[in-house]
């Protein structure tokens, strides 16, 4: 399966995706998204699943799914949008609690087995080079973090250069 | 001179965020300063606190590293900030002290760096970063002085930084970990997790439950 997670208005994303999208799932934008709250009970009480139930507990098993994670998102300050980001943060069940060394480092042993490839496409008026610099070390990280392949990482000035490239 | 001190963890109570300004503080109140304490446990910023941060001479974050970045709700109330403190155009400095639960300070780092993006984009002067790794441990041990055992490099890195705000002035980020084995910080936090699962009716190998 492949998943877009992005934070754009239900019209721009229609224009970027016409045609119908097979074997994805979307994750668009949410007010009624809550926050993760660092209780780590997607670990110790529910292992795999958010306690908070409200649409997006599951974020961990949905990834696990994928072959494929496709984010759109608005540059800040070299990161996520706080929508995407907050996705990012409610989905640490996808990984286990007890650590492993990669690269010399210590990240998280996975759960389960399948591997992504990351694309990211930030877009942004105020992109700065150093900004660019930072969200490349960031996706790589997130890869490594969560034991993907990050694929693509590219930098647009608005969202209608974006047409064509997503597919 | 007034000093903000900011806990960006969404933990009510027992954060290491929490810790790590507490330590701080104590070195801080030795110089005199005027101290406001806030916690941004949510997103959104009150208008009190936006007036109180927009009237600081230094604004000194503490928050833990989620997925490699700033956590979802802390980053958008940086955003909300951004836009009320640009129109002050203050000479307002800017500290951050990030800490992960992974062994390496260093993982800190981009973190650190979208600190200070959001810095210069809020019209306000970046002064010093400090990664700290290990930080899952800084609330066990909180009773140990800073400087000392565990806590001996990231007391150094706290003394660093408390003369830096103290001066107003900038340096170089610096990352720190427990003065404390990786292996043992590993095996201590797994036997953490499974001491939790216990507590809460799960057996060991449900950590490792599929959905
Ligand atoms: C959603 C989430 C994501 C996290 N991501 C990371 C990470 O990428 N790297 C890391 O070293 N620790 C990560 N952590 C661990 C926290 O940074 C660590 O537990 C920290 O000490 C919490 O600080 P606090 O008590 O001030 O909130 C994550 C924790 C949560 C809840």
């Amino acid at each position: 399966m492949r998943m877009i997670i992005h934070d754009l208005e239900q019209s721009d994303f229609q224009r970027l995706f016409s045609r119908p999208l097979n074997h994805t799932m979307v994750i668009s934008p949410d007010a009624t998204i809550r926050h993760c709250l660092g209780c780590f009970g997607c670990w110790i009480k529910t292992p795999g699943a958010c306690v908070i139930r409200d649409g997006f507990g599951n974020m961990g098993e949905h990834l696990s799914k994928c072959s494929e994670v496709l984010v759109i998102s608005q540059c800040c300050y070299g990161g996520f949008s706080p929508f995407v980001k907050n996705i990012f943060d409610r989905s640490i069940s996808y990984v286990h609690p007890n650590f492993r060394n990669r690269n010399g480092e210590m990240h998280h042993k996975r759960r389960y087995k399948n591997t992504a490839n990351l694309r990211v496409f930030f877009y942004g008026e105020t992109i700065t080079e150093g900004e660019e610099t930072i969200a490349r070390g960031l996706v790589a990280a997130n890869a490594l973090n969560l034991g993907w392949h990050a694929a693509e990482v590219s930098f647009s000035y608005d969202i209608a250069e974006l047409e064509g490239r997503v597919g | 001179m007034k000093i903000a001190l900011i806990n960006g963890s969404p933990k009510t109570s027992g954060s290491a965020s929490g810790c790590i300004l507490q330590n701080l503080r104590s070195l801080l109140d030795e110089e005199g300063s005027v101290i406001g304490e806030y916690h941004l446990k949510r997103p959104g910023v009150s208008a009190e606190e936006v007036a109180a941060l927009g009237q600081s001479d230094a604004l000194v974050f503490a928050f833990p590293l989620y997925v490699d970045g700033i956590p979802s709700h802390l980053l958008h109330s940086l955003v909300q900030l951004e836009q009320s403190l640009v129109k002050e155009k203050q000479e307002t400095m800017v500290y951050a002290l990030a800490n992960c639960g992974f062994y390496e300070g260093h993982q800190n780092r981009w973190a650190l760096a979208m600190m200070e993006s959001w810095c210069s984009k809020a019209g306000l002067m970046w002064g010093q970063g400090i990664g700290i790794g290990a930080g899952g441990m800084l609330p066990a041990i909180q009773s140990v002085p800073l400087g000392y055992g565990p806590k001996k490099n990231f007391g150094k890195a706290l003394q660093q930084l408390a003369a830096n705000i103290a001066n107003c002035s900038a340096d170089e980020n610096l990352f720190v970990t427990a003065n404390f084995p990786k292996l043992v910080y590993k095996l201590a936090a797994e036997a953490g997790w499974v001491r939790s699962a216990k507590a809460n009716g799960l057996r060991w190998r449900d950590l490792s439950l599929r959905r």
